[in-house]
């Protein structure tokens, strides 16, 4: 920030390599590289389950029971086959469509309504601000993944039905720190200032309050999304995923459990790569984090 | 807390913070701890003369009134016994009597065993006979009381001998009475009881039905011969994987009811035998017989095609790991009076042309099943809809989840479905339960939707009821024979198999010997070394 | 004071009891039938019929739950249909697994995460330190069943030096402890480093430092006392959590506490053992969080209560 205005040829008893060694320098490179590599891990998952029907890979459901529980790198199989003879790779890549979208869906809507009720909360305060915290606060206390199972199991393991489970488990979070962006905004000058003008309160929320807490919380629903893919693959481990035959992450793992002794390629392999994308994701929010925060004390 | 005075001393409102945390950290320890330290020893490992069976599922009691499943008959036979039990080859056996005969068209003469003791030294007596009956007819919400047509009345006759007398003829009285668990009278109640003494071979030491939890040991006042084990201990581990691992590290002794896949990881390593034998369950892919008159699968010749589609060989050897047998009959062949029926042929190319020429091409099939609901099950269901698929009729997997609400949809209450994966349970170990289970719906049953799947077919359901009163024995089995080929004709399965009973043990284990019912007798089991 | 706690614990036997009331009707929205999960296939719709009588669900749901609702306030949860003992004894005899994996997974966390967050605080954005805190991104970004099974695999079936399930002796609590404090690390260490940054900037150190005490010193005895008050908040919270959140973990460890009586009680539909776990856990969370609530004032006298909350 700082120092990239600085002038080559510019007289000072700071030189160059004092500079490469103060902390912020360092700061701004560990960022830097967090978001380099969590950029790429991200992109090593997404990119191939996005780009999965274009690739020349078999059918994930086409089975050849002759072909069983193939070993990596067999012919044909790069990743090996399952136990009905499928191909592994095509399946880890048709199953984190599902995967990927569920979080994707997820945490947009679980960012909308934390945002909504978060900034209602501290920006109106008093019953409103009561409803969001009990509500807050029960969620804290309830055993997170029955509920989520019992949910699922009353509607039926569909992907919107999933998809509404996990924001509903996640809004809290966006809530909790919407609300307190929101009652530091709340008492800033500003927001007197469009009160004088004549806006109603919704209004200034909506205007002024929201745009300027959006960016924060943000960073937190990326953040989310990380969680929203782990929550979904534990959920299909627990058997409340959406119908078969459909791969799905945690299925995979949770079917191919049966044969740790003899396939590890079936546990091992899928959970290496939800664990490759919400590394990546979270070194992403990471990166981003180090960076706000600094530019804030700047 | 709040008004600390202003001039406290820093030192004593220090110590309060420090003593608040020790005795925080102290507190959470002693609850954390405190419990646990009784129940767990030092090591994992088994003692020499200690066997440890890994369930995989909870043994709620050492009572069978509410809670039966195959490997809990093991655990609990080991403790309560009854007057007969069902022995190799699926006969009855007498036990606590010595005597068990027919001897009027509805009375049975039955004789105790002379000197037969409970652990705590007092002898069996016909009014513990007479009591145990009734406080099974008297327990809320028993299923043992449907295998019974009508629960016998005790007559003593003298101190040991007694007549059980049914209204009705009931020839399978000595099979059935199996499942009554005699326990001295006086401390026998209309539930499933939490303890209290048995006469079997070992007696209850420590019991932790919350977990599932079990320590036998040796009955020293047992009746019968000196049982080899000093203490039997029986966990509870759920996951199928975890119990492979423990038993290949010799965590546990025995495993029973293990997957065809567990069976496949376990074979051939060292200090490991799978044992094997014929089930009597039978494993369905049962058509929906509640379809329309103008439903393609509501023609017999539509189901027929359709299991062409099957390949059933590839399905046993490669699925289910050779673990099972394709079924070539309407009941598994292990249980007495089933005969062979006929056989499920692959062949594609006439599944489909076949479906053609009748017209039911486009077909969608629903198929449902709950999960758990046999060994492998998703496995086979996948392995199915991928073999349906191939010759062109779409199919739509509905698996569910344990606790959820496939009954409603097994009656036909709840939505469409075309094919369940449904097991059904050969009991009493005889054809006629499991025919008249399954096939012997009638329409005044199904108004409560209380036929299998729908399977109303009047010629059957009058030929099971005529045998099952038919006092000829040999008359009996003909009729019995006769009604098994005309179930075979009318399809009503697209693919069926009788799973074999599978049970894993480490190589110290000797003389177990595994029964079709999926259970073993605990008393002749040694330990070696 | 007193009127604080009042109204703390007011709101929170709200919580709890509203938190019930959706679990009531939930479970019993949700399809499935109990009566179903305990009769044998060969059972006829009169047996059920039974069952469910026996179990009081026969009646309208409006008097199930007044009959639940009379029964909560005689402090009686119910008989649980497995068990067939009152389900809350039930959840109370597997309470203190949840809890010994909680302590002990809180317990290694803390062990490691402490000193972790000092060294990290103490070469504070090295390449060192930028790994170090990479790895436990790591650790925190695999799901905790993977996590589980991976350990399974290398310590029970290729080393087998640990037993792979249930808790039958002390080592069995090694893995899933483990799986869970792998979970924690990040958190924890990166809260640790954060106060730390910031204790070690603060002008009493700079003091402290010019007097001559030690780096090591500094760090250990002013730097992370001064953030001793927000490391117990947050592994108190951890540790609530813990307490209802330890599901897979248990359930791929065969742990026989609450997390994996509750999947059994949903797969049977155990209604009466539901809402008794969701009472015990609903209760024993938000009693940490009122623990550690009011250990604020006694760690920190900095912090009034009333106020600040």
């Amino acid at each position: 920030m700082t120092t990239t205005a600085l002038k080559p040829g510019r007289p000072s008893a700071v030189t160059a390599r004092d500079l490469a060694r103060a902390t912020a320098t360092r700061q701004q490179r560990g960022a830097r590289f967090k978001l380099w590599a969590g950029a790429v891990c991200t992109a090593l998952v997404v990119l191939p389950v996005a780009l999965a029907s274009l690739l020349p890979l078999p059918d994930p459901d086409g089975q050849d029971l002759s072909r069983r529980r193939l070993p990596p790198l067999s012919a044909d199989h790069l990743l090996g086959t399952d136990q009905l003879g499928r191909d592994l790779l095509s399946r880890i890549l048709h199953g984190g469509q599902v995967s990927l979208t569920v979080g994707v869906l997820a945490v947009a809507v679980s960012g909308l309504i934390g945002i909504v009720a978060g900034s209602a909360a501290g920006f109106f305060g008093g019953w409103a601000d009561a409803v969001v915290s009990r509500f807050l606060e029960a969620q804290l206390a309830l055993p997170l993944l029955m509920m989520l199972l019992l949910v699922v199991a009353l509607f039926g393991p569909s992907v919107t039905v999933i998809t509404v489970v996990i924001a509903c488990a996640q809004w809290p979070e966006v809530a909790r720190l919407t609300r307190s962006l929101v009652l530091v905004e709340r008492e800033k000058p500003y927001v007197a200032a469009a009160r004088v003008l004549g806006l109603r309160g919704r209004q200034v929320l909506a205007r002024h309050v929201i745009p300027n807490v959006v960016r924060p919380a943000g960073l937190v629903v990326l953040l989310l999304l990380a969680q929203a893919v782990l929550l979904e693959s534990a959920l299909s481990y627990l058997g409340a995923g959406p119908q078969r035959p459909f791969a799905t992450w945690g299925r995979i793992i949770s079917d191919g459990q049966a044969y740790i002794t003899t396939s590890w390629w079936l546990v091992t392999l899928p959970g290496l790569v939800i664990a490759l994308l919400v590394v990546g994701v979270n070194l992403i929010g990471d990166g981003l984090r180090d960076r706000t925060r600094r530019r804030k004390g700047a | 807390m709040t008004p600390t005075p202003q001039r406290a001393l820093p030192e004593s409102e220090r110590l309060g913070r420090r003593t608040l945390l020790r005795g925080c950290a102290l507190g959470a320890a002693g609850i954390a701890l405190g419990p646990l330290s009784a129940c767990a020893g030092p090591t994992g490992a088994p003692g020499p003369g200690t066997l440890t069976l890994g369930l995989n599922r909870s043994l709620v009691s050492l009572d069978n009134k509410l809670n039966q499943f195959d490997a809990a008959v093991t655990v609990q036979r080991a403790v309560r016994q009854a007057l007969t039990r069902i022995g190799p080859g699926m006969r009855p056996e007498p036990i606590l009597a010595d005597r068990f005969e027919m001897t009027g068209p509805t009375a049975w003469t039955v004789r105790l065993r002379d000197g037969v003791r409970y652990s705590d030294g007092s002898p069996v007596t016909i009014e513990d006979v007479t009591t145990a009956l009734e406080m099974y007819s008297k327990v809320n919400g028993s299923f043992l009381l449907g295998l019974f047509p009508e629960l016998p009345a005790v007559e003593p006759v003298d101190e040991r001998t007694f007549l059980l007398r049914t209204e009705r003829p009931v020839p399978v009285l000595d099979r059935l009475m199996a499942n009554i668990h005699i326990t001295p009278a006086a401390a026998n109640k209309p539930e499933e009881l939490q303890s209290g003494v048995g006469s079997g071979p070992y007696r209850v030491v420590r019991a932790d039905s919350g977990a599932g939890e079990y320590t036998l040991a040796r009955n020293t006042r047992y009746w019968g011969p000196r049982p080899h084990l000093d203490t039997v201990r029986v966990r509870f581990v759920p996951e199928e994987s975890s119990r492979v691992i423990a038993l290949r590290s010799g965590e546990l002794d025995v495993i029973d009811t293990i997957t065809p896949d567990s069976a496949e990881q376990l074979t051939g390593l060292p200090g490991v035998t799978v044992q094997k034998t014929s089930g009597v369950r039978i494993c369905q892919l049962f058509y929906n017989f509640r379809k329309g008159r103008g439903h393609p699968l509501a023609d017999a010749r539509v189901r027929h095609a359709l299991t062409y589609a099957v390949d059933g060989e590839s399905l046993v050897r490669d699925v289910l790991t050779d673990s099972a047998e394709q079924a070539r009959g309407v009941v598994p062949l292990a249980i007495e009076g089933a005969v062979r029926t006929g056989s499920y042929t692959y062949d594609p190319r006439r599944a489909k042309s076949l479906l053609k020429s009748l017209g039911a091409t486009d077909l969608r099939v629903r198929i449902i099943w709950e999960s758990g609901e046999f060994a492998g099950d998703a496995s086979v269901m996948e392995a199915v809809a991928g073999m349906l698929q191939d010759i062109g009729v779409r199919v739509r997997l509905q698996q569910f989840q344990p606790g959820g609400d496939i009954l409603k949809w097994r009656q036909g209450r709840a939505g469409d479905w075309d094919v369940i994966g449904n097991g059904y349970p050969g009991t009493t170990g005889q054809a006629l339960t499991s025919l008249q289970g399954m096939y012997g719906g009638t329409a005044e049953k199904e108004r409560t939707r209380d036929t299998y799947m729908g399977y109303v077919v009047p010629r059957v359901q009058r030929q099971l009821s005529a045998a099952a009163t038919e006092a000829d024995a040999r008359e009996r089995d003909r009729q019995l024979a006769a009604v098994q080929h005309a179930i075979w004709d009318t399809w009503p399965s697209l693919w069926a198999f009788a799973p074999k009973t599978l049970l894993a043990r480490r190589d110290r284990v000797h003389d177990l010997n595994l029964l079709r019912l999926n259970a073993y007798d605990l008393s002749t089991v040694r330990l070696e070394g | 004071m007193a009127a604080y706690l009042a109204r703390r614990i007011g709101q929170s036997l709200l919580t709890v009891f509203l938190t019930l009331t959706t679990v009531f009707l939930l479970v019993r929205l949700a399809p499935g039938d109990p009566a179903a999960a305990y009769a044998p296939p060969t059972a006829s719709s009169a047996d059920l019929q039974r069952i469910r009588a026996q179990f009081g669900l026969d009646g309208p749901l409006i008097t199930q739950y007044g009959i639940f609702l009379r029964d909560l306030f005689t402090g009686d949860l119910g008989t649980s249909y497995s068990f067939r003992a009152p389900a809350f004894d039930v959840v109370m005899d597997r309470m203190p697994y949840t809890i010994t994996l909680a302590v002990s997974a809180i317990a290694v966390t803390t062990v490691i995460a402490v000193p972790l967050g000092v060294w990290m605080a103490r070469r504070a954005d090295t390449k060192r330190e930028l790994g170090a805190n990479v790895l436990t991104i790591a650790g925190q970004s695999m799901p905790d069943f993977w996590t589980g099974v991976m350990l399974l695999t290398v310590f029970a079936v290729l080393v087998p030096v640990l037993p792979a399930s249930g808790f039958t002796s002390w080592s069995g609590l090694v893995l899933p402890t483990v799986t869970v404090a792998i979970l924690q690390l990040a958190l924890v260490s990166r809260l640790v480093r954060r106060e730390m940054t910031v204790a070690l900037a603060a002008p009493y150190t700079t003091v402290a430092r010019s007097r001559g005490v030690s780096e090591r010193a500094l760090a250990w005895r002013y730097g992370l006392r001064n953030s001793a008050v927000p490391l117990l908040t947050a592994l108190g919270t951890r540790f609530a959590a813990l307490l209802n959140g330890v599901v897979v973990v248990e359930v791929v460890f065969g742990w026989p506490g609450v997390g994996s009586l509750v999947v059994r009680a949903l797969a049977t539909r155990d209604y009466p053992l539901i809402q008794a776990t969701v009472v015990v856990t609903a209760t024993l969370a938000i009693l940490v969080q009122l623990i550690v609530d009011l250990a604020y004032p006694l760690l920190d006298p900095r912090v009034r209560l009333g106020k600040a909350a």
